[in-house]
């Protein structure tokens, strides 16, 4: 079941996508934000009501436990407006990325603050991980996890 | 021992629908020719030309259909492994599966639409592209099992209009919506050229148990649609039983009529007017057949209704 996202927590997580990855407010304005279970927020065009209750409704977007966390479709879909906090990455790094696995220390690491980061290849955000100043962690869900042939 | 198996399964089709074909020889020939993966850019990752640019970095034998922006085919047979698939910027997808939703008149962003058998998702993303992501979809399939592979597509394809339901679709609660989208389960003879999975001795009790299947939910789309709706049945079989006979039935039991098909540079037959001892309403070569060897794709069958 869904239910309106607070204006708090709203207000709370917009912020957090402009500090943190450079996402403008205005992209935030054609939408509503729902939290679900386990913490996770939705992100909706309408939530309809219907007779019974949906499967599911729009996009997850964000985990949002001690600290947000953006999902890897939320940083996908919204790559062209993503500007801080990025980690360019090689084709060598992208198919151990699409397999799941962390990430060597990276000559361009210096330039990404600790935290929630996006990882880009070819100028295309392809998903999240997590940099702790000594490794980049790998965020992708099992279920996206993937060997890449063609880059 | 399998190659004997599938010259069986061919030849029957192929002599199944010889009266009903245009060109049976090129019919014939056709559906023992293998087809190409074909793919649609979902634009709403991204720029369609940067897309097709990155793909042809790795891939040249890319080629564009005639009839649909979108729509291309390759010689490469696992692009489900490239950058662009994994990044939600292209959806493998055959070619025919990307008819029905283009002919539909006015898909636009004030729509709500209700892809009643919409797993694994196919159609239902690319209206929700062709919605440019606004208006409503609801997506329902009656299989859990099968929720899991369109909720991970409308996932990766950055879907954020689109409602899951899990029903069964002739129990399905009166909802509103502009557009009903029925494809509909069924034998799946048309896709003969890429699949080996379809039931190789079908029997005529196989047809009218689809058919009953297939009039239960368009029956059940016909009576929540109001006056002025449109309801697109489609099904990727040749067979007239789940076809033109499924699409009469509904014109002897509803207030609906039948509109035209149009689709751009695409060759597609009428609907056909008897089968064996059946003989249909001349409305329904309003409908549309798509044979394998007038586009070099699969088969299939479109109706677009409109409820009066």
């Amino acid at each position: 079941m869904l239910v309106l996202l607070k204006k708090e927590k709203k207000e709370m997580l917009i912020e957090y996508c402009v500090e943190r990855f450079g996402i403008s407010k205005v992209i935030f304005e054609n939408y509503q934000l729902y939290e679900g279970s386990k913490n996770k927020i939705y992100l909706i065009k309408e939530l309809l009501e219907l007779r019974f209750i949906p499967e599911s409704s729009g996009l997850c977007i964000f985990r949002f436990d001690k600290t947000p966390k953006p999902t890897t479709n939320f940083l996908q879909l919204f790559s062209a407006d993503i500007s801080k906090n990025v980690l360019d990455i090689g084709e060598k790094d992208l198919i151990n990325y699409c397999k799941g696995n962390d990430l060597q220390v990276h000559s361009g690491s210096n330039k990404i603050e600790p935290g929630f980061i996006a990882i880009r290849y070819n100028n295309s955000i392809v998903g999240c991980a997590h940099w702790n100043k000594i490794t980049v962690r790998n965020q992708l869900p099992k279920s996206r996890r993937c060997k890449i042939n063609y880059y | 021992m399998n190659k004997q198996k599938q010259i069986t399964l061919q030849t029957r089709i192929a002599e199944r629908y010889a009266r009903i074909v245009d060109n049976k020889d090129e019919f014939s020939r056709s559906i023992n020719q293998p087809l190409k993966q074909s793919f649609r850019i979902n634009s709403l990752k991204g720029d369609t030309e940067k897309i097709l640019e990155s793909l042809r970095k790795y891939d040249n034998s890319i080629s564009p259909t005639n009839w649909y922006e979108n729509g291309f085919t390759t010689n490469l047979d696992n692009l489900g492994s490239s950058i662009e698939h994994f990044s939600g910027q292209i959806y493998i997808q055959e070619l025919t599966s990307m008819m029905p939703a283009l002919s539909i008149a006015d898909v636009n962003e004030s729509k709500r639409i209700i892809d009643c058998c919409a797993a694994p998702g196919s159609k239902t993303t690319q209206l929700a592209e062709m919605m440019k992501n606004k208006g409503e979809i609801i997506a329902n399939d009656n299989k859990h099992s099968r929720l899991k592979a369109l909720r991970g597509n409308l996932d990766r394809l950055g879907i954020v209009n689109t409602t899951v339901t899990l029903r069964d679709f002739r129990s399905f609660p009166n909802t509103e919506a502009d557009i009903y989208l029925v494809d509909a389960p069924c034998s799946s003879e048309g896709t003969i050229r890429k699949k080996n999975t379809i039931k190789r001795n079908l029997k005529e009790k196989d047809y009218e148990r689809f058919s009953k299947i297939q009039k239960g939910i368009l029956n059940r789309a016909c009576e929540m649609a109001e006056r002025g709706d449109q309801i697109v049945y489609s099904t990727c079989t040749f067979a007239p039983e789940e076809n033109e006979h499924v699409v009469n039935s509904i014109l002897e039991e509803h207030s609906v009529k039948l509109n035209n098909i149009n689709i751009k540079n695409l060759k597609m037959g009428k609907g056909i007017k008897n089968w064996k001892d059946e003989k249909f309403d001349s409305e329904i070569e309003k409908c549309r057949r798509v044979w394998p060897h007038h586009n070099d794709t699969d088969g299939f069958f479109i109706a677009r209704i409109e409820k009066c």
